[in-house]
């Protein structure tokens, strides 16, 4: 009986405490001012960073009027960025309608080893830049990482660091023109369209041919290898030594991001190459049409490529991109 | 009073343990599939996927059900070593061997075998699917 009124004793003790402390009123502490220069960024780009293709950042960097302005914007990549590599000199802003506008706040940037820069030659407190970093053929298969840095006229600095990112192993190669009886041979090993004359030489080379056949009504665009059956090579007489038997297999709603021109949401990495089954994979791939492609793997195994269909035509011409991953490369 | 109530209690639960003892489950086959009473046995629908998922049909498919063949003729140029057939079943049946990847149509001469078993698991119907290339 004892414990029970010791015990509700302590409980009525609790209440009373928590009632008061829940009087208490926490005084708000207006935050202390920033009183220095600051920056942040983010990376644009989704999907794999691919040789040739840029990777797009924002950098944005503020700093109290009271302390001075901005004087410089600075990014030093761990591997220089290929030719074509800039940092906007134009800080951008989003109207009402959407519609980003560019305020020109320095000068174009400058790029010197890794680093590029833009000096400011307006009177600013904030900006944001961005920077587009061309992936070179030396960083492929490796790690690259930057570092943003923001300068102010009284001379302190803010610094941001991103990545480091995985670069792909996959190269790309974007608008093919094919076209049938003529630039027929598609070479993955050389990324390249020959004609006849042009594959004959480099015969070794060349993994599929286009065609483009109104009968049967079926056979339409086709890509097929040149061992293939004859009867998928209908009229096409083969350059001397043409006679690679790839693997063939034919997809369809893989719209490649940066094989359709940046249109749809897909992107085929690294993986795709590394999983895909073509085990039992054919040889010919007819009745293709735009947006599908063909993975495609070369008759030596060295590379696999993903061969998107950009656009037919019906006079018997084809625009196709393609990604490539060698698979003989660790 | 407190002691009838609990004698009633424990009286409708005994009643509600008895009456689901002798609620009789229906029996479910080696998949986990329900074992119902229906006898029907055929397949109602055919269709050939390519390797894209995308028919390779040219025209509708013939099935005699009481031949219990499935007459197909695909498009020139189809992979047939790496298709996906579907099928349409009569209901609670179920298809033996099951389809689990892509199948390999190509030996035309000896075509595919697959068995449609009623819901009731008594009726066993082999159905040969007769490929032609257009």
């Amino acid at each position: 009986m004892l414990n029970i009124i010791k015990c509700r004793t302590y409980m009525a003790g609790l209440l009373m405490a928590g009632l008061f402390a829940s009087c208490e009123k926490d005084e708000y502490k207006i935050p202390d001012p920033i009183s220095t220069i600051t920056s942040d960024g983010i990376k644009r780009t989704l999907g794999p960073n691919i040789v040739s293709l840029p990777i797009e950042f924002v950098y944005a960097m503020a700093i109290p009027k009271s302390i001075g302005k901005i004087a410089s914007a600075e990014v030093q990549a761990s591997i220089p960025g290929a030719t074509g590599t800039y940092l906007e000199h134009r800080s951008y802003y989003t109207n009402t309608s959407g519609v980003d506008v560019p305020v020109t706040v320095g000068s174009p940037s400058v790029t010197t080893g890794n680093s590029t820069k833009v000096t400011f030659s307006v009177d600013t407190n904030a900006a944001s830049l961005r920077y587009f970093y061309i992936v070179p053929q030396e960083a492929m298969g490796k790690q690259v990482s930057f570092t943003f840095t923001a300068t102010g006229s009284d001379g302190k600095t803010a610094t941001y660091k991103m990545g480091p990112y995985d670069v792909s192993k996959m190269e790309i190669k974007k608008g093919l023109a094919v076209s049938n009886n003529n630039m027929a041979f598609i070479s993955i090993a050389d990324m390249a369209v020959y004609n006849a004359a042009s594959a004959a030489s480099n015969a070794a080379n060349i993994d599929l041919v286009y065609l483009y056949r109104t009968t049967p009504v079926a056979f339409t665009h086709g890509l097929v290898a040149p061992a293939a059956d004859p009867a998928y090579l209908p009229g096409v007489t083969l350059p001397a030594g043409v006679s690679n038997n790839s693997k063939i297999l034919k997809v369809w709603n893989l719209q490649d991001r940066n094989l359709a021109g940046l249109q749809f949401g897909i992107y085929v990495d690294d993986k795709d190459f590394q999983q895909v089954d073509l085990t039992t994979a054919s040889n010919f791939a007819t009745g293709l049409r735009a947006e599908a492609g063909v993975w495609v793997e070369t008759a030596d195994k060295k590379f696999r490529a993903y061969v998107f269909i950009n656009s037919v035509n019906v006079n018997g011409s084809a625009v196709v991109s393609m990604l490539r991953y060698n698979m003989t490369t660790k | 009073m407190k002691s009838i109530k609990n004698t009633i209690l424990y009286a409708i639960l005994l009643l509600a343990a008895f009456a689901s003892a002798c609620k009789k489950d229906l029996p479910v086959d080696e998949d986990g599939l329900l074992i119902t009473t229906r006898a029907e046995c055929f397949v109602s629908n055919f269709e050939l996927l390519g390797t894209d998922f995308i028919t390779v049909r040219n025209g509708v498919p013939i099935i005699d059900t009481v031949a219990q063949t499935i007459d197909v003729t695909v498009n020139f140029g189809t992979d047939l070593k790496n298709l996906y057939p579907q099928f349409t079943l009569a209901s609670d049946c179920k298809l033996d061997p099951k389809i689990v990847g892509k199948v390999d149509f190509s030996d035309l001469a000896n075509p595919k075998t697959y068995t449609v078993v009623s819901g009731n698991r008594k009726v066993r119907k082999a159905y040969k699917i007769i490929v032609k290339v257009q």
